[in-house]
């Protein structure tokens, strides 16, 4: 559906992209993940034609889009600030892009009528000013706007930055769910890994300028291709190399390279032992108590902390101060 | 709505540019003269002049495109102040708008002439303006006579202690604080005034052309003088005794002792006034200088100019029309003498005596 | 994330292209090529440089004494301006004051009249023969009734004179102030006064530094205040520069002067525009809530403010109301300050509108002022958009042509467009302008464009410019962006620029006199042929009838742009 092929983007003497090559296909929910300053805005920008590759091709459908026009590419987008016309009510919001391409009026009244509707927005809010419509109220209209005009893509930039946490929870589901009522591609871009972790068929985790990683959510998690992506999604454990020395996994890693652990894959007790699972000794310092679970920080005796989370069972829990056994499957250590 | 209201007002602001730049583009430069028809029967020319004035306030002007008006012409007035008109004709020397300037003092016409903005016309009425008012190279001829005067409160000085000249104001410590020192240099009035005080002392080796004891006299003034304010009526100050000594320029002095109830006394000093005369002449370039020859021809005759002396109290540069002067006019005037200036002289130097005194006499 | 955005590539399109040139065209032919002209007249004319102008000055004390206090009263006009203003804009905007409405409509009397006329009727207050005068020398019988002159004097009238720019921009920044940062600050403890000196004003900072270049500029081009009320120990040099500037034989003075302004005119630009961006206050925030007035909780400083702010009221109100009933009498009971009612009468009305003739001046001024502040703004605002747009050596360049108008005072414009357009140039077709109706035009365009463009930038600036790319998204063309989405959002402010303009330029006199066509006399002439004190009638009634007559049209006009929205 969406090919970016060669892509090169410079600003003067930054490289904000280097050499990008990218397939998405149609009907994906699919994710620029990434820290601020990666690329991944300026990338969702050229698709969307703000920005101009400096060298490269980007093609929609097998047709090269590269220097069509941003109004003729035909993509929605949904902006982090929604960008809603202040000047405008929330219908004539929503009707902007019908009217520039000269719509009849009855056809315009029923489209957004329609579109109001399938976003949950009724009649007397689409009467009122986008200043007097709450935060979640202010993103529907942002994606019926974009939504309206039919677009074969919908491309959104960080649209539930700046919102509290349980809206952007709320939202985030709305969203998924509205893309699937709807069966868009669409392009999503955030920082937020736990946003790309639940919303996206496919995620590129994007790291200055280049694609770190292609894959599905759970590829990303548990199989990242880099430390980059490994560090960047979840919570996970560095493991001391002196951890390493004084144990059996010595028997396991390459002590010359940089070993991770998952927080979850370390355990207290010895669930589905295996033949490559190694026991440590260590001492619990520190809990956290997240009401599903408690997270631990142990420390391991001749070496350094790992971190580690325990479901709440019912039965008695470690305490701080606890010395403990801790199991580590040599198989789940991600190496780098 | 709103927006449509102010839609409305754009579109209306718009129209009204439109209107108004067609209507201007209508007009050229130069208004058509369409009243090119003939009056009866007469092959004359007859098109609408434009005439440009200093004197043209308190119905003067009204006055006098009626009576051209019965005498058959059309004339529009410009009025302004007399150096900016002066700047104007200088400035549109090479697309000249007016046909006819008049009012103007001896001085501001000989910078026209300088500039080559005037035409060169004798008008038949020229040999009966009083000797030696006229430009001798016959490009502006008098009509009126103005006397830069000083006047003092009658109620603050009495007659016998009212200074004999100028020079009195700033000799005698008497006067120190109570008179006006004409400030205002930008326009005509005070700079005669200092002229008035300068000439008196032309020195050939002196600082442009005055002698240091002439410079001094002027420092002297403006030391022991209130400056004039911008806004104020001198007279006005006369009398309500804060500067009791103004000058007064005598075409004015009837009507504002009516308005403000106190009659001025004048002094004569021996050397004479500041003695002005309006002039009129025909502006180079005109596509009209026909009818503008006709128009300046009735204009300075006895019978308008006496008509006009009686009408607005002023003394006339005609010496036929003089009788037609009111008495009061007449009685002042024949206790003052003219002081005498070389035009040329003062034309060439003041805008640079100006500059020194607003540089390093002025406080 | 990137502020710098790479649109070049795309073509340009014909219109654009048209736009380019129009403004390309105008800069060239009537900011530079004048204005250069001018100077390189006065100053290499005979093909030789001189520095006799520059000696002269050196010599004069008096000009070196006008030309510091120029800079001291600049100086002083910044500091009390902006305590007066930002007070007015609190006073009416953010405390709780009752009567706030009220006090509003006085504090806005500055706008509709200014110059001789405002400096006058404050003389009818303080002057000799004024009210406060005749009451503090009834109290203190030894009290000089000629107290109001010199250096306070000026100050405290060009202090109330010049808040204008304040109660208009300052107004409608203080409205945009997130009320939940106000409301955060309180939570966390903050007293109301701490709130305002921490919270609200740091994001006033813009608007404030845009409006101190402003009153500085006024400051340095005080004439009417300091030539009535300065007296012999408080004059400025701009007075000086309008005598020089009319004599052919000093312009070079006059020129030499204007510069030493200019340049520090831009000095000071150059110092607010690295204070701009160093700190650069966006408001971040996602969903605004309204600003709630506050009350202020201290029962002696509510007191205190009432009693301020009623005080200011009568400083601004009680002028108007003097001009208005003396306008009514005639120049001795103006002389005298004393009205009684046997000297009220119509008889001035009568005399301004005796004959139909007198309807024509007020028509011409309103066709050119109309004319030429559509055009003003409809130049800032496409310049404005290219500003925005690109940002390149070009736009740099373009920037400072147009500000070119504020190094220079507006009479050395008129006359830098005589001494140019007086002979045939190719640039304007080879036609001579000088005598045509276009001088006044483009004069009145010239002069305003620096200010309005400085304040349409600033309004232009402060969209979001994921608006217009939001709109192109949907499909939009630039052009019909421009018109639905980005002017609609501007157009309040860029309305109040397009009024000032208007009502400057309805009774202008300075730029006027030099370039007006002789058969379309515009009001202000009219006005100071018929009000110079030489005149016979009664001059100083006339003022009166005639700046009257102004306030009201200038009242109209703001009201009609301004007043009825911000109502709602």
């Amino acid at each position: 559906m969406i090919t970016f092929k060669d892509i090169q983007i410079k600003f003067g003497d930054f490289h904000a992209i280097k050499n990008l090559n990218l397939n998405i296909k149609e009907g994906e929910f699919f994710t620029f993940l990434g820290p601020s300053g990666c690329g991944k805005t300026t990338i969702l920008r050229s698709l969307v034609g703000f920005i101009q590759p400096t060298d490269g091709q980007i093609f929609l459908k097998d047709k090269d889009i590269t220097n069509v026009s941003i109004e003729k590419r035909e993509i929605g987008m949904v902006f982090q600030s929604y960008a809603l016309f202040p000047t405008l009510d929330v219908y004539e919001n929503i009707a902007f892009g019908l009217k520039v391409k000269k719509t009849p009026k009855a056809d315009i009244d029923r489209m957004v009528k329609e579109i109001a509707g399938k976003v949950d927005l009724n009649d007397e809010q689409l009467a009122k000013k986008v200043s007097e419509l709450s935060g979640g109220q202010q993103q529907r209209v942002a994606i019926a706007r974009a939504l309206v005009l039919k677009p074969s893509i919908l491309a959104l930039d960080e649209p539930l930055s700046n919102l509290d946490a349980k809206l952007r929870v709320q939202l985030r589901n709305e969203l998924k769910d509205l893309q699937k009522k709807f069966g868009i591609t669409t392009i999503y871009v955030t920082h937020d890994q736990e946003e790309a972790l639940t919303l996206s068929d496919r995620i590129a985790v994007f790291n200055k300028g280049v694609i770190e990683q292609v894959g599905t959510p759970r590829e990303i998690y548990n199989e990242s291709k880099t430390e980059f992506v490994c560090n960047f999604i979840g919570d996970i454990n560095l493991i001391a190399p002196a951890i390493i020395e004084n144990s059996d996994l010595k028997n396991y890693v390459d002590p010359h390279k940089k070993s991770y652990i998952r927080n979850e894959k370390v355990n207290l007790s010895p669930v589905a032992q295996r033949e490559d699972t190694v026991r440590l000794k260590g001492k619990i310092i520190d809990q956290e108590f997240y009401g599903l679970y408690t997270k631990y920080t142990v420390e391991v005796i001749g070496g350094g902390l790992l971190k580690t989370l325990e479901t709440e069972s019912g039965s008695a829990q470690p305490a701080v101060g606890d010395e403990i056994d801790v199991y580590i499957n040599a198989t789940d250590i991600l190496q780098y | 709505m709103k927006k449509k209201f102010m839609l409305l007002t754009l579109t209306l602001v718009l129209a009204m540019m439109v209107a108004a730049c067609g209507n201007k583009s209508g007009n050229g430069g130069n208004p058509a003269g369409s009243n090119a028809e003939s009056e009866g029967g007469q092959a004359v020319k007859n098109e609408k002049l434009i005439v440009y004035t200093n004197a043209n306030s308190d119905g003067r002007g009204e006055w006098l495109v009626e009576k051209a008006k019965a005498a058959g012409f059309e004339i529009e007035i410009v009025g302004a102040g007399g150096a900016d008109l002066t700047n104007r004709l200088i400035a549109e020397k090479n697309n000249p708008v007016a046909d006819v300037v008049y009012g103007l003092n001896n001085m501001l016409y000989e910078k026209l002439k300088k500039e080559n903005v005037l035409a060169k016309y004798v008008p038949a009425w020229a040999s009966d303006v009083e000797e030696g008012l006229n430009d001798p190279d016959g490009y502006y001829h008098g009509l009126i006579k103005q006397a830069i005067l000083l006047g003092y409160n009658p109620d603050s000085i009495a007659a016998d202690q009212a200074p004999k000249d100028w020079t009195d104001l700033w000799n005698n410590p008497e006067f120190h604080g109570k008179y006006e020192a004409p400030a205002l240099l930008g326009q005509i009035t005070p700079q005669l005034v200092v002229a008035g005080i300068l000439t008196r002392h032309i020195d050939e080796n002196g600082e442009l052309g005055i002698s240091q004891q002439g410079w001094d006299e002027v420092k002297k003034m403006y030391d022991n003088g209130v400056p004039m304010v911008e806004g104020e009526d001198p007279y006005a100050n006369l009398a309500s005794g804060k500067t009791p000594l103004v000058t007064i320029v005598s075409g004015t002095l009837k009507s504002k002792t009516e308005q403000y109830g106190v009659e001025a006394g004048t002094v004569a000093p021996e050397v004479g006034v500041p003695m002005i005369v309006e002039h009129a002449a025909i502006i180079n370039g005109t596509k009209k200088q026909e009818t503008a020859e006709r128009f300046v021809e009735w204009l300075g005759t006895a019978e308008v100019q006496g008509e006009f002396v009686a009408q607005f109290n002023a003394m006339p540069a005609n010496m036929k029309a003089v009788e037609k002067a009111n008495d009061e006019v007449k009685n002042l005037y024949s206790a003052l003498k003219a002081q005498q200036f070389d035009w040329g002289f003062l034309s060439d130097n003041i805008e640079q005596w100006v500059e020194k005194i607003e540089l390093e006499i002025k406080k | 994330m990137f502020a710098m955005k790479n649109k070049g590539r795309l073509p340009l399109r014909p219109t654009a292209m048209i736009m380019y040139g129009l403004i390309a065209w105008f800069v060239i032919a009537f900011l530079i090529y004048p204005n250069l002209n001018i100077y390189y007249e006065i100053f290499f004319s005979g093909g030789k440089f001189s520095f006799e102008a520059i000696e002269k000055l050196l010599r004069s004390e008096r000009a070196m004494k006008s030309l510091s206090n120029s800079f001291l009263l600049a100086c002083s006009l910044v500091v009390t301006v902006n305590i007066v203003g930002i007070f007015l804009v609190l006073v009416v905007e953010y405390f709780k004051v009752k009567g706030a409405k009220l006090l509003r409509l006085g504090y806005f009397t500055t706008l509709i009249y200014s110059g001789v006329v405002l400096v006058s009727g404050y003389k009818l207050i303080y002057g000799e023969t004024g009210f406060m005068t005749k009451v503090m020398s009834a109290i203190f019988p030894s009290f000089d009734a000629t107290w109001f002159h010199g250096y306070w004097a000026v100050l405290f009238v060009m202090t109330f004179a010049c808040t204008s720019n304040h109660v208009l921009f300052l107004s409608n920044a203080i409205r945009k102030v997130d009320y939940q940062t106000v409301e955060a600050a309180r939570n966390m403890g903050a007293s109301t006064f701490y709130i305002l000196w921490r919270v609200v004003i740091p994001v006033l900072k813009p608007t404030i530094y845009a409006l101190t270049i402003l009153v500085f500029l006024t400051g340095l081009a005080a004439t009417s205040a300091p030539l009535i009320l300065g007296g012999t120990e408080f004059q400025t040099i701009t007075p000086m520069i309008l005598t020089f500037s009319k004599s052919v034989t000093s312009r070079n003075l006059a020129a030499l002067l204007a510069l030493i302004l200019g340049i520090a005119t831009l000095i000071l630009l150059s110092i607010m525009i690295r204070f701009e961006r160093k700190g650069n206050f966006m408001s971040v925030s996602k969903v605004k809530s309204d600003l709630v007035k506050q009350q202020i909780h201290s029962k002696l400083g509510n007191i205190i403010v009432h009693a301020i702010a009623y005080f200011l009221f009568l400083i601004y109100v009680i002028p108007v109301i003097l001009i208005v009933l003396f306008s009514f009498t005639d120049a001795q009971s103006i002389y005298s300050g004393t009205l009684s009612l046997s000297s009220f009468s119509l008889d001035n009305y009568i005399r301004v509108f005796s004959s139909l003739s007198a309807f024509k001046p007020y028509l011409v001024s309103i066709c050119y002022g109309a004319a030429a502040s559509v055009t003003v703004v409809a130049i800032a605002l496409m310049a404005s958009r290219i500003l925005h747009k690109y940002r390149n050596i070009w736009s740099t360049m373009l920037e400072y042509a147009l500000l070119i108008p504020w190094i220079l005072p507006s009479t050395l414009i008129a006359i830098g467009l005589i001494v140019t357009f007086g002979v045939p140039r190719w640039i304007v077709g080879n036609s001579v302008l000088v005598g045509s109706v276009w001088m006044l035009f483009l004069a009145y365009v010239i002069v305003h464009i620096p200010f309005t463009l400085r304040m349409v930038k600033a309004s232009f600036f402060s969209i979001d410019s994921n608006l217009e790319d939001a709109a192109r998204n949907l499909g939009a063309k630039p052009f019909y962006t421009f018109r639905r989405v980005l002017l609609p959002i501007i157009l309040p402010s860029t309305l109040a620029v397009l009024a000032l303009n208007f009502n400057g330029m309805l009774a202008d006199y300075d730029v006027t006199v030099f370039l007006y066509h002789p058969l379309f006399e515009p009001l202000g002439i009219v006005v100071k042929n018929s009000t110079d004190p030489q005149a016979l009638g009664d001059a100083k009634a006339l003022t009166l009838v005639y700046t009257v007559i102004l306030m009201i049209m200038s009242g109209l006009t703001l009201y009609f742009v301004y007043g009825r929205r911000s109502k709602n």
